[in-house]
């Protein structure tokens, strides 16, 4: 079964209830670090998403995951290549098993079709080669709490002498460009309006920020385990993954924006606000 | 030019009725094989259409010493079947080496290297050319008898056959279902549009419109037999494509002998007795600096100065200016030239992993910011 946007409590009752209705002997959990740690009324063994391809793991599970086995995947989809080799191997262990629970707070890491890395879990890679269809929903045991991510826009002021620095910046970044990624220029474009945005940041509220160079107490990094407040965005991560794992971290979907007239704030924001619309479009294409 | 649509038959309905119109129309009928899924496949259809008339099929089998334990064992079970007339050929010809710049080809089963071949040949296998070695062609732009080379040599062995391949062109790859279907061979009338002229004899190719799951489900549905090695590859999640059991040698298949010890830990030990370079290519096939050519090394500051450092210092002279001839052909950018530098590494003069030679894909990304940003 697969289950969107439940917050840890709800994950696990659902973990209980399922134990509960089923003759489970063993249970494995497979996360990312920073969601290995969901709390669990039930016996769990605990297994980290990236040592699941190791030899050491994959062969122990191909062994011990049977018929009385219960897995959780729990918030795995971090990469979009549907045949991924962690991916791969979870499918193995899951061809073992008929019972298995998949929770993920975003359906999406960018596009509907990520969904279907969710549906080979849950259905044996039964579409493997397919493309989301309104006709699997009834096929699903999928029970879907929605999170609408809204942004709105902070807005503050870069001076003309900012406007100046930025050109400068971006000259010598696209010049010296080389065999270097190119993704490094919004990036790098992004991390200098940051210095611009240092100078509004309000004490009394908590923003994310792509790193912890500003060494402010009330700024945290996407990379962090914990978020115990509400958060403002200080700055855009550029993967979509890392902003979905701290949205899930979180649990927050309305989220303010600090952004300057510099064009690669708005390129950010823009870039986001339509990830925010594909996601809502993921939604309703879910519930068919 | 033919298209493709569904005609409401299954392919292995088609398959079958395509194999029966080849034993109505050919009285002697040669099934190659390589041991892999596909040609599994194939010479099962086969084999099962000449025992239902009471005939015999040949089944072809390329030797090229250098591969799977599994593979051997899998064609040695194909043709252990009684309507099956055995056709396993072990001669030296030339194999591509891309493990190694130095010894860039393999004369496999060299009879004075037969100390350490991979295996010893079989008893009942056809150790000599079949064919009279004063009329020997060699395909053109080679000076050796190649893997193609001795097909083809085998081929005009014989007159008014069917050789039944198990090449599949549906999906995968547009040019090779071209390839398979622009001249198509008057046979009884028709016009067969999934075969090709060999001279006097006919390539025909039964499960063409096939595709990767269609070949797994006729091996499940009919409990066939298939190299085990697929069961290795599958469970340590190979890609479809990656799924080879052909030469470990080759430019495609190189890769696999970075697993080769834990699959078959005996044919690894023998490779590396049989092939220079084998232990560098076990280490670094995945390599991002490497054979996998991702990453350029940190002493050069560009693919261009790295693919002409590797042009200036290829130890393989005299296939130097197949590589200088083709690259001249070429765009002049770091995507082309980081390809380059794969096929000089791999020392693919055959140009097997065919270079893209487009306009860089990264300058377009850097413009596109340029404007947006």
């Amino acid at each position: 079964m697969i289950r969107l946007g439940f917050n840890d409590r709800e994950k696990a009752q659902a973990v209980s209830a399922y134990c509960a209705k089923h003759s489970i002997e063993k249970v494995f959990l497979i996360a990312p670090p920073r969601f290995m740690d969901v709390p669990m009324d039930v016996d769990v063994e605990r297994l980290e998403l990236s040592s699941i391809i190791e030899y050491r793991i994959f062969y122990r599970m191909m062994q011990e995951v049977g018929p009385g086995t219960l897995v959780i995947v729990n918030e795995c989809l971090r990469k979009q290549y549907r045949s991924d080799l962690a991916y791969n191997c979870i499918r193995n262990f899951l061809l073992q098993t008929e019972h298995q629970i998949i929770f993920q707070h975003l359906p999406i890491v960018d596009s509907l079709d990520d969904f279907m890395i969710l549906v080979d879990f849950d259905t044996r890679s039964r579409w493997r080669l397919h493309r989301w269809e309104p006709g699997f929903r009834g096929e699903l045991d999928l029970v879907v709490k929605e999170v609408p991510l809204v942004f709105s826009e902070h807005r503050v002021e870069a001076s003309p002498k900012d406007h100046e620095r930025y050109s400068k910046e971006k000259r010598k970044l696209i010049d010296g460009i080389g065999l270097r990624d190119p993704h490094i220029i919004p990036r790098n474009l992004g991390l200098f309006t940051g210095t611009v945005k240092a100078r509004h940041i309000d004490q009394g509220a908590h923003y994310v920020a792509r790193n912890g160079r500003l060494r402010l107490p009330n700024l945290q990094t996407y990379r962090d385990t914990s978020f115990p407040h509400e958060y403002d965005v200080f700055e855009f991560c550029h993967n979509f993954v890392d902003f979905a794992e701290f949205v899930a971290l979180t649990q927050q979907s309305r989220f303010r924006v600090m952004t300057t007239d510099l064009k690669v704030d708005r390129w950010y924001f823009d870039r986001y606000a339509a990830w925010a619309e594909r996601l809502a479009g993921a939604y309703e294409a879910l519930h068919g | 030019m033919p298209t493709k649509r569904y005609t409401g038959e299954d392919v292995v309905t088609a398959a079958r009725r395509r194999i029966g119109f080849v034993f109505d129309h050919f009285e002697q009928v040669i099934v190659s094989v390589s041991g892999g899924k596909d040609s599994t496949a194939l010479v099962h259809l086969a084999l099962t259409e000449a025992r239902a008339r009471g005939r015999r099929v040949g089944v072809f089998f390329l030797d090229e010493e250098v591969m799977y334990q599994s593979t051997v064992e899998q064609v040695e079970r194909i043709m252990g079947d009684a309507a099956a007339k055995r056709m396993w050929l072990q001669i030296p010809f030339h194999l591509t080496n891309a493990t190694s710049t130095t010894e860039g080809q393999l004369r496999c089963w060299e009879p004075s290297q037969r100390k350490i071949w991979m295996r010893p040949k079989g008893p009942k296998n056809m150790k000599h050319k079949p064919w009279d070695e004063s009329a020997e062609r060699f395909r053109s732009g080679y000076k050796w008898l190649d893997f193609y080379g001795v097909i083809e040599n085998f081929e005009r062995c014989f007159e008014n056959t069917a050789f039944l391949v198990g090449l599949r062109a549906a999906g995968e790859s547009p040019n090779r279902w071209r390839a398979v279907t622009k001249n198509p061979v008057p046979i009884g009338g028709k016009n067969v549009y999934w075969a090709t002229r060999k001279g006097s004899n006919v390539a025909m190719y039964p499960i063409y419109d096939w595709d990767f799951h269609d070949v797994w489900k006729y091996i499940h549905d009919h409990e066939v037999p298939y190299s085990r090695i697929y069961d290795m590859q599958f469970r340590k999640g190979y890609a479809m494509s990656e799924m080879r059991v052909s030469s470990l040698i080759h430019e495609r298949a190189f890769k696999s002998i970075c697993d080769l010890p834990e699959f078959e830990p005996r044919t690894y030990q023998r490779l590396l007795r049989r092939v220079k370079g084998i232990a560098l290519a076990q280490e670094t096939g995945k390599s991002a600096k490497l054979f996998a050519c991702r990453k350029l090394p940190k002493n050069f500051k560009s693919w261009i100065a790295y693919r002409d450092f590797l042009l200036k210092t290829h130890p393989d002279r005299e296939r130097l200016p197949i590589f200088k001839k083709r690259f001249a052909r070429h765009l002049e950018n770091e995507y082309v030239a980081r390809q380059q530098c794969r096929q000089l590494l791999l020392n693919d003069y055959e140009n097997n992993l065919p270079i893209d030679n487009t306009e860089d894909p990264r300058e377009a990304l850097v413009r596109y910011y340029d404007e947006v940003l």
